[in-house]
């Protein structure tokens, strides 16, 4: 109505339309809650998103059609691209010459594996379906190059949502940012050979080659340039909004850019982000944690869409049963690539037992790479590999974050890529307190309390009345104070120098805020009372930070640890 | 910081009491009288309370009741003599006590109290001043003893 009014009134046509707006807001908010929904249930929160999609989509209530997904769709170019940045940001130079030798072999043989056993299986399914051995091995061919693909985004998803740390991380980080490129070479090789086999027309192998050459380099020179020219625009801000402002802004017009010259947008933003995060170490960790920041609500919209695209209504049986194969074989085939990458380069054992569980997902590129075979094959050749793919493409969504969280978890490596403010966030006021600390009793002399701060490294201790109730603090600054009176000292009680404790928390109030009292009110300890103000123990700000800056230092030790088991 | 700073004649006094109660009920009338402090009630209690906690009686005839003390602007000091001495006054060397210097301190003012506990207790330490200060015939010569000491 407002619309229709407005744009009477106006002499310029809307910008938006507002179902647009309605249809954000359903698919970000629902996408969110089913996010949360999962999450509470130990599922990966993407699941979650996907399942919301499904229900809006095609497969559900169809709010989401085909203008709906058309006019999102720049949104999950964009989510692709600050997915692409944030992995280039995890390959630090440093990284890659430590796992290199690791990344190469365990890259090629889990490509590989997975593109000879669906080749083979399928082609032999789709003889027993077809009857022809011919057809039959082109889609093998073009099964086997879509299957090496792994997509990034769902993956990375689990890990940032885990928080994981370690060399199952680092080698899972870098295998599912570059295999899409051995998928692209493959992909161009099968099709050629595919066509040659159809006798259709496909440009003949060198034309592919050259196309896969333009795809990769020119998505890595695009994305190193466009690095280089934030690096110089934002190496003097301070302003964190700027910085953020600039950094989405050129994630958005170098995706734009790969998408118009036909380059690849992921390959390019991560060539992005790997500039960033090598060439400009100083601005790069606040670069990062900005645009990470951002990122929540364009994931939820670019999986919420994932889930919209699938249909089940059009699957048959003959679809059913190459899906099925293509699942088995590809698993399979990446399976025993990556552990014998593993086992050849001796990666760490962590990485050799869980590794295959974390290459399941597929996504964007393997759907691109059956659209493209779809086309390039007219036809049922064509219509088969795009169904088989969706298909694939919808269990592996679903499946794989779940199995990468599994892996993570049993590789110890989840929670290990904890900062302090998450253990902040985590926390309650009974995680940090300190339950053993001596209670002083009021007519306690000074010399008794002059023992105590002996033998304990404690410098603030909570005073009790003759109840055990909570009533004052003696500090380390009272008692130095009366060496002042040391001849007088003997005639002072705890009583004449304790401060009155005009704070305290319980054993369930947040650390978060322990943390804000301790800044808001310049404070350095703070008791922990229990019913009727009994002191259950103390909190002191300087121990407070050694107890995360210890525990942060264990993680990483733990971190360390996997590397060299 | 000097003692004599914060002495005032109209704070020194000869005892009449010499039961320990009394005696610091004399000292806070004093003060109850020149409106000094605006919650008498409450330091009265502060006062005894701490005396509950432990006697102030610190030995050589000398006690030195003390409390930092809410809504107090300077240092109060205040002098006590009783030459027949306070006989339930306990003290660490069970001597009676003759002597009485009560201290109110700003509760903030932690290190002032300590000073002023630690200066009490060297000039007190004299045996010379302790038997000027007990028979002192008048508040102005426990203010000049005090002051010279």
């Amino acid at each position: 109505m407002l619309s229709e009014l407005l744009s009477r009134v106006l002499p310029f046509p809307l910008a938006f339309h507002p179902h647009s707006l309605l249809l954000l807001g359903v698919v970000l908010f629902g996408g969110t809650l089913a996010g949360r929904l999962f999450q509470r249930f130990k599922i990966p929160q993407v699941i979650g998103y996907i399942g919301a999609g499904m229900v809006l989509g095609y497969s559900g209530f169809r709010f989401i059609d085909e203008t709906a997904l058309a006019n999102l769709q720049p949104f999950s170019s964009f989510a692709l691209g600050l997915i692409g940045f944030m992995i280039g940001g995890e390959l630090k130079i440093s990284t890659l010459r430590k796992f290199g030798r690791q990344f190469m072999s365990i890259l090629l043989l889990e490509s590989l594996g997975s593109f000879v056993l669906v080749t083979i299986l399928t082609t032999f399914v789709g003889y027993v379906l077809f009857g022809d051995m011919v057809y039959a091995s082109a889609l093998g061919l073009v099964f086997g190059a879509v299957s090496s693909a792994t997509a990034p985004a769902a993956t990375t998803d689990v890990l940032w949502e885990n928080k994981t740390k370690g060399p199952l991380t680092t080698i899972v980080l870098g295998i599912v940012a570059m295999d899409d490129g051995v998928a692209l070479v493959l992909f161009a090789l099968a099709t050629s050979i595919a066509g040659n086999l159809l006798g259709i027309s496909t440009g003949g192998i060198l034309h592919h080659l050259l196309m896969i050459g333009w795809e990769i380099g020119g998505s890595v020179v695009l994305g190193l340039g466009t690095g280089f020219i934030l690096y110089r625009l934002i190496r003097n801000f301070k302003n964190e909004d700027r910085i953020l402002a600039f950094s989405i802004s050129a994630i958005l017009l170098l995706t734009g850019i790969a998408v118009t010259i036909g380059t690849d947008m992921i390959l390019a933003a991560m060539s992005m982000g790997f500039f960033i995060t090598n060439f400009a170490p100083r601005r790069s960790k606040e670069t990062f944690k900005l645009v990470e920041k951002f990122t929540p609500p364009i994931f939820v919209l670019f999986f919420v869409m994932v889930g919209a695209k699938i249909n089940v209504s059009s699957l048959n049986l003959v679809i059913l049963a190459l899906a099925l194969v293509f699942l088995l074989a590809r698993f399979s085939g990446k399976a025993a690539g990556a552990w014998l990458g593993a086992r050849l380069s001796r990666a760490p054992a962590t990485v050799r037992r869980y590794l295959p569980l974390c290459l399941l997902s597929q996504a964007g590129v393997a759907i691109g790479l059956s659209i493209m075979a779809g086309q390039t094959f007219p036809g049922e050749a064509g219509n088969t590999i795009m169904l088989v793919i969706t298909l694939t493409t919808f269990v592996v969504q679903i499946a794989g974050p779940v199995f990468v969280k599994i892996a993570v978890v049993k590789a110890g490596e989840a929670g290990l890529n904890i900062t302090e403010d998450d253990l902040i966030l985590q926390s309650s006021a009974a995680d940090i307190c300190d339950v053993n600390i001596p209670v002083l009793d009021e007519d306690m002399s000074i010399s008794k309390v002059l023992g105590i701060f002996a033998q304990h490294d404690n410098l603030y201790y909570p005073v009790v009345d003759g109840e055990k109730r909570l009533i004052g603090i003696v500090s380390i600054e009272k008692l130095k104070d009366t060496f002042m009176a040391a001849e007088f000292s003997e005639f002072l009680l705890v009583h004449d120098i304790m401060e009155p404790a005009a704070y305290s928390c319980g054993p369930g109030t947040e650390a978060v805020e322990v943390s804000r009292m301790f800044k808001t009110l310049g404070i350095n300890s703070i008791p922990m009372t229990g019913p009727e103000g009994k002191v259950l123990g103390m909190i002191e700000h300087r121990k407070l930070q050694q107890h995360f800056t210890k525990k942060i230092a264990e993680l990483t030790r733990k971190a360390d640890e996997l590397e060299h088991s | 910081m000097e003692i004599k700073d914060f002495l005032r004649e109209d704070r020194c006094v000869l005892l009449k009491s010499t039961r320990k109660n009394e005696v610091l009920l004399e000292l806070l009338e004093i003060l109850e009288a020149q409106k000094a402090v605006e919650n008498m009630e409450e330091l009265r209690k502060e006062i005894f309370y701490r005396e509950q906690l432990m006697s102030t009686g610190i030995g050589l005839s000398i006690a030195v009741p003390h409390v930092r003390f809410e809504g107090v602007a300077a240092p109060i000091v205040m002098a006590g003599v009783s030459r027949e001495g306070i006989s339930d006054y306990a003290s660490l060397d069970e001597k009676p006590i003759k002597i009485v210097i009560m201290i109110i301190v700003a509760k903030d003012c932690h290190r002032d109290y300590i000073r002023l506990l630690s200066m009490i207790m060297s000039h007190l330490k004299n045996e010379e001043v302790r038997d000027a200060l007990v028979n002192a015939a008048s508040p102005a010569q426990i203010v000049s003893i005090l002051e010279e000491a």
